[in-house]
């Protein structure tokens, strides 16, 4: 260590100091440590062409990783394959490779590629254009998405090799309109899907569909390409692929790329308050060793949860190192950034102009940001994957790499950062999606039959084809006539159906502090709690009011202001049961769970001022806006008459919400689905039972089938809770299990265990 | 878990409840009553098509097969209705499918123009066709010498009726509508395909493309970007793929709408047949009827929903004929001579400005000369007309047209100051009169401030910083004038 600038020469230098820092040592619980793994090679393929290998020789590449090479044999032996490797292990050769190797010995070959995101799929054709370049080919390659101008459109279908694309726009575009694309459909060959484990849950399901009615139309035009698909670690890469394309596939997962020492450091804040085991706020503590890493040089990503937390790190940061770097060098990214100022920081950071950058999950996709050298997560990222994902940001082929993760006082985040071995222990959260919900299903059989008439006999998922199209036929959808059925609505169905649920539709906000700017963009589920009427919106750590929202318009406009606080809003949740599919009780009688269909609707109430730092309220608001719908399914439970009756409301009141908090923490770990896909709500005189309850629900129209997984685990879910309230060593409830006594009372804990042990019996 | 028919059945429930609502809305519970009061108007009369024309069109009867393959929604036979209009079905190769034929004479009326004067008229199209299929890289521009020229036996006047909008794969044509002219027979030819349902489609494509043959160009409103575009994707789909070679286009939507998109109130053929072609169209049913009625029709067999989609669609195929007359006689320059000119300065304007674009600089110049001499009401034509006049070096004309500009728009109450400025920059280099241009000058600034306390925006900022810079210059020159002076 440079004692005059403090600057580490090495990483290995900084962990070393690092570990006789006292004041941190202390907050960590667990050290592990990653050993350095050398590169396996193979070299080129015999057959390779000659282009090919000079083209990679010339960029420094004279073999192959084994898995590249594995991946090669493979595609050339007309299997699906796809391939798993951790970030920055050379897996876009995997599918480049042979991809290219085809269309040099065959141009009329075509392949379409899929990524995500916009971002993804342009980085992809400066990459693929590059290689096209250095063999001296004409390999026309294209971006085709909703920033495409309509005069290049025609040129792409008709001439371009490799199209690359999104789902949505493969969706809306390219699908109900594939008689343009004749050329391309005619004679596709591969069809490359990137990213893979981000297709899970609803979006993945939607997805599955479209890559249906994607096999529909190649086999109309009489192509059937072969699917190449790399996917980041996730616990079922093979069944995922399988089930998302619902072909039979070649796993390709021996990481033959080399890989620096890698150390992961759990940090647990400290207890500031013992007996109400509160301890420092983790984004406090974030910032700090992220403060401390840069001023030693090293270049680091910060990961927080969500679009608020980046900017309030991003101003804190900014802030404590000011004098050390300008506040261009440390630099916030989320989604709501606009595609040019993303470019820009993506940019700085492989050129090492940005020194620091706070995240949303938005970069754990591979989108090219270079490679960094430590990694802070505020927060445990929800699931096991991203956290894998995120710290794989930070991690070079030579050195060593550090990652933090930084718990919060959330009962999952304690939970984990006091069992380590548990995360260490665990394989990645398996990818689930449900592609024959029957909303989703219904949705692309629409979009399938107006792409192309279905026939009798044709299937399309798992559902009976035919008793769906009879339905579309009843309620005039299509038209059936002699065994085919015919689109028959004027209206044109992808523009109705959204891939992503979350992001439909976007606000746009406008700067009016100096004529019209427009700062970015908020997708319509943040718009109610992030840029209600005076809201203070935070956008590259600089404070905006709204001071206008226009709802029906989707703009909001805001001024830049200068406060010390920021803003927090409240959601009114409101429950509808609207249909019973299943019904259970319990031996004794004394729960009664059910399945089945839930509305929802949300409503914000309130919003909060919170001082900056400090985190104290100082003043409240209303906010008017209007409620938001969903239409899902749920899981519930509900307790007796004598179970209730021993309590008065308060104490049931207090054991129920204590259960909740546990339980919306044990639900996502029996799931392995991020907590964000299902909701926890309890009510102590439920509408639909009249007694005290607890639902579930997912969090995405229709349902993804989550709830009704809970509602089969319901009592080795219950038992866990028992279990984790029991074991705990608070003194009477605490934010690791059934919440703080500021939430659930002082006699909480006890209520908590109370019920489900008298319960028990039942339960267990 | 329950059934699927019973999932599909509440789900059912559910979409039926959001569609009530919908029908609150308004527009849809008119057009249901649109549609049944339009279908009693069409089956009372049939010649209260014709009746205005000076002669009516014959039915013509072909290789009709009746009977034999229907499986028609009738069960045997053609619905009366159909019967009435005199529609037959063809068999082909691929199937058969039902058309009405109607001949009609040369020397029939459809407004203002009479169909013969095609002949004559379609010739002067040229300088359309040449800007609307130009630089389009498809071997159908190489393989034909371009600029080719336009003979009116061999347009095709086309219009399709389809379930829905846009040009997606699902966006079925159910009826084909064409007509061509010949002249030696001295006809002019109205045929309707129809498909009785979806799968009659490919029989009735390949009857279109066989009447392809020997066609230059299709004469179409908007079907540059609907008609053919839609036809293309439904050949694809039928197993034809595209050779390469395709007819060119006369498409009147893009002239219409340079003529008239500031005087009418919507450019749609309706409202140009009834105010600029002297089409009476009486009952019809709109356009954007005819889904809902073949869907009615394909749902419950009653072929009397579609004899107001015969009828709007035949009407629709006789106006572009007429829009080709009134095209054609605009290029050759009859406006002004055997033809009025336009009533409104705004359409002379536009008329004017659209004819020099297509090479009739000499007949546009005598429209100008009507527009700008004293008398014509002054609106907004006048700025681009004197920015015309500039362009050809007619300074003095350009300013006495920006002159009446500035007062029009001194007197409005949010004014424009583009005159001023213009009128300032002519005092000053042209006319070399700087006390004048700083006058027009101050002027505009005082129009601008006017805005900018309503509103403000860059571009404004930008104008009112380029006037106080020509303020400050012509101020300088002035003293500088009076100091040598």
């Amino acid at each position: 260590m440079n004692p005059l600038t403090g600057k580490a020469a090495t990483m290995e230098e900084w962990l070393e100091h690092l570990k006789l820092n006292r004041e941190i040592m202390e907050n960590v619980t667990y050290w592990h440590t990653q050993p350095a793994r050398p590169a396996r090679t193979a070299p080129f393929p015999p057959e390779l062409d000659p282009r090919l290998s000079a083209a990679l020789g010339a960029r420094g590449v004279a073999s192959l990783y084994t898995h590249q090479s594995a991946a090669f044999e493979a595609v050339r032996a007309g299997r699906h394959v796809v391939t798993v490797t951790p970030t920055a292990s050379g897996k876009t050769l995997c599918y480049n490779l042979p991809v290219l190797q085809r269309l040099l010995t065959d141009p009329s070959a075509r392949a379409l590629y899929l990524f995500p995101t916009k971002a993804l799929a342009q980085d992809q054709v400066a990459e693929l254009q590059e290689l096209a370049d250095a063999m001296k080919v004409d390999i026309k390659t294209h971006t085709y998405d909703g920033d495409t101008p309509p005069t290049v459109r025609q040129v792409i279908r008709n001439a371009g090799h490799i199209v690359v694309t999104n789902p949505d726009m493969l969706h809306s575009a390219i699908l109900p309109h594939h008689t343009k694309w004749v050329k391309l459909f005619e004679n596709l060959k591969y069809i490359v899907i990137d990213e893979l484990h981000a297709y899970r849950g609803v979006f993945g399901s939607h997805v599955a569909n479209v890559i249906r009615r994607l096999k529909r139309i190649c086999r109309f035009y009489g192509s059937a390409p072969q699917f190449l698909c790399a996917s980041a670690t996730i616990a079922n890469p093979r069944e995922h692929a399988e089930r998302l394309i619902e072909e039979s596939f070649a796993l390709v997962d021996d990481n033959g790329a080399p890989a620096g020492e890698k150390h992961l450091v759990f940090y647990n804040p400290p207890v500031v308050n013992r007996q109400l085991g509160i301890r420092r706020s983790s984004v406090l503590e974030s910032q700090k060793l992220a403060a401390l890493l840069l001023r030693s040089g090293i270049q680091t990503i910060v990961f927080a949860r969500s679009r608020v937390r980046v900017e309030i790190l991003l101003t804190y940061l900014q802030e404590l190192t000011k004098r050390e770097f300008g506040t261009k060098s440390i630099r916030g990214y989320r989604g709501g950034y606009l595609p040019k100022l993303r470019r820009e920081i993506e940019k700085g950071l492989r050129s090492g102009e940005i020194r620091g950058v706070v995240s949303t999950n938005a970069l754990e996709l591979g989108i090219d940001i270079g490679q960094l050298q430590a990694c802070v997560l505020n927060g445990y990222p929800g699931s096991i994957a991203s956290t894998w994902q995120q710290s794989g940001r930070a991690g070079r082929r030579h050195g060593s790499s550090v990652t933090f993760l930084v718990a919060s006082s959330n009962p999952l985040d304690q939970y984990l950062i006091q069992h380590p071995d548990y995360f260490l222990g665990r394989p990645p959260e398996e990818a689930r999606i449900h592609p024959d919900n029957l909303l989703i299903l219904l949705d692309h059989i629409k979009c399938a039959a107006y792409e192309l008439p279905f026939e009798a006999g044709d299937t399309f998922g798992g559902e009976k084809l035919v008793d769906l199209l009879e339905f579309l036929a009843e309620e005039k959808v299509l038209h059936e006539n002699a065994g085919r059925w015919y689109w028959m609505e004027q209206a044109f169905p992808a523009h109705g159906i959204s891939l992503r649920s979350a992001a439909q539709e976007n606000f746009v906000i406008i700067d009016m502090t100096e004529g019209h700017r427009v700062l970015g963009e908020v997708d319509r589920f943040g718009a109610p709690t992030l840029i209600h009427e005076e809201a203070i919106y935070l956008h590259e750590g600089v404070q905006y009011q709204v001071e206008k929202l226009d709802y029906p318009e989707k703009k909001a406009y805001v001024r830049e202001v200068n406060v010390d606080y920021f803003t927090d809003a409240s959601l009114a949740v409101e429950l509808k049961v609207l249909h019973v599919d299943k019904e259970r009780e319990s031996p004794g009688g004394a729960i009664v769970r059910q399945y089945g269909e839930l509305m929802v609707t949300a409503k914000p109430t309130i919003f909060k001022k919170m001082r900056l730092r400090t985190h104290e309220n100082i003043g409240s608001g209303p906010i008017h806006l209007p409620e938001e719908e969903l239409h899902t399914s749920g899981y519930w439970f509900s307790f007796s008459e004598e179970a209730a009756a021993v309590r008065s409301a308060n104490d049931m009141q207090s054991a129920l919400l204590g259960l909740a908090n546990v339980l919306v923490h044990l639900a996502p770990l029996h799931l392995m689905c991020d907590p964000m896909d299902i909701c926890v709500v309890p009510q102590v005189k439920a509408v639909h039972t009249k007694q005290p309850t607890i639902y579930f629900y997912d969090r995405y129209p229709g349902g993804i089938g989550l709830s009704q997984r809970l509602y089969e685990k319901h009592d080795e879910l219950l038992a866990e809770a028992g279990r984790l309230i029991e074991g705990c060593g608070c003194l009477s409830g605490c934010p690791a299990c059934v919440g703080p006594i500021e939430e659930v009372g002082l006699l909480g804990k006890d209520l908590a265990l109370g019920l489900l042990q008298r319960t028990a019996g039942a339960a267990g | 878990m329950s059934s699927l028919r019973d999932r599909l059945d509440r789900l059912r429930a559910h979409s039926a409840s959001s569609k009530a609502d919908e029908s609150l809305g308004g527009a849809a519970a008119e057009a249901g009553n649109g549609v049944s009061s339009a279908g009693a108007v069409g089956s009372s009369s049939r010649s209260g098509a014709d009746a205005r024309g000076s002669a009516g069109p014959s039915a013509g009867r072909e290789r009709t097969t009746k009977d034999t393959e229907d499986k028609g929604i009738s069960g045997s036979g053609l619905h009366p209705a159909l019967a009435a209009l005199h529609v037959e079905e063809v068999a082909g190769e691929y199937g058969s499918f039902l058309r009405r034929r109607a001949v009609y004479p040369l020397e029939h009326r459809h407004g203002h123009y009479v169909l013969s004067e095609l002949i004559h008229c379609a010739r002067r199209l040229k300088p359309i066709a040449v800007r609307q299929n130009r630089k389009r890289g498809t071997p159908a521009a190489d393989a034909l010498p371009e600029p080719m020229d336009i003979e009116a036996q061999r347009l095709l006047f086309l219009d399709t009726e389809t379930t829905g909008l846009g040009v997606g794969s699902g966006n079925l044509p159910f009826m084909i509508g064409f007509g061509y002219a010949d002249g030696e027979a001295g006809t002019f030819t109205v045929e309707q395909l129809l498909i009785r349902h979806p799968g009659e489609e490919r029989a009735m494509l390949a009857y279109l493309l066989g009447k392809f043959a020997g066609v230059t160009h299709l004469v179409t409103y908007n079907g540059r970007s609907f008609d053919w575009p839609v036809l293309t994707s439904r050949f694809v789909l039928n197993g034809w793929r595209p050779s390469g070679v395709e007819p060119g286009h006369l498409d009147f939507l893009h002239p219409s709408r340079a003529l008239w998109k500031n005087t009418l109130p919507s450019c749609r053929l309706s409202r140009i047949e009834e105010d600029r072609l002297g089409i009476v169209r009486g009952e019809d049913v709109p356009g954007s009827l005819a889904p809902e009625l073949y869907m009615k029709y394909l749902s419950d067999g009653d072929a009397s929903h579609l004899r107001g989609v015969y009828i709007h669609n035949e009407r629709d195929i006789l106006t572009l004929a007429s829009l080709t007359v009134h095209f054609g006689g605009v290029l050759e320059g009859r406006l002004g001579a055997e033809w009025a000119l336009p009533e409104e300065p705004e359409e002379l304007f536009r008329t004017a400005a659209w004819l020099a674009d297509h090479g009739g600089e000499q007949h546009a110049e005598r429209l100008f000369a009507a527009l700008i001499a004293e008398g014509t009401p002054g609106g907004r034509w006048l700025l681009p007309a004197a920015a015309r006049l500039k362009r050809l070096g007619r300074h003095d004309e350009a300013a006495g047209l920006w002159e009446r500009a500035a007062r029009l728009a001194e007197s409005r109450l949010l004014p424009s100051a583009e005159a001023h400025i213009e009128l300032s920059m002519h005092y000053e280099h042209r006319r070399r009169e700087p006390g004048i241009a700083l006058d027009y000058a101050s002027r505009a600034l005082d129009l601008l401030q006017r805005r900018t306390s309503l509103r403000q925006s860059d571009r404004m900022r930008a104008e009112l910083d380029a006037i106080r810079h020509r303020l400050a210059r012509l101020r300088r020159k002035i003293e500088a004038t009076g100091r040598l002076g």
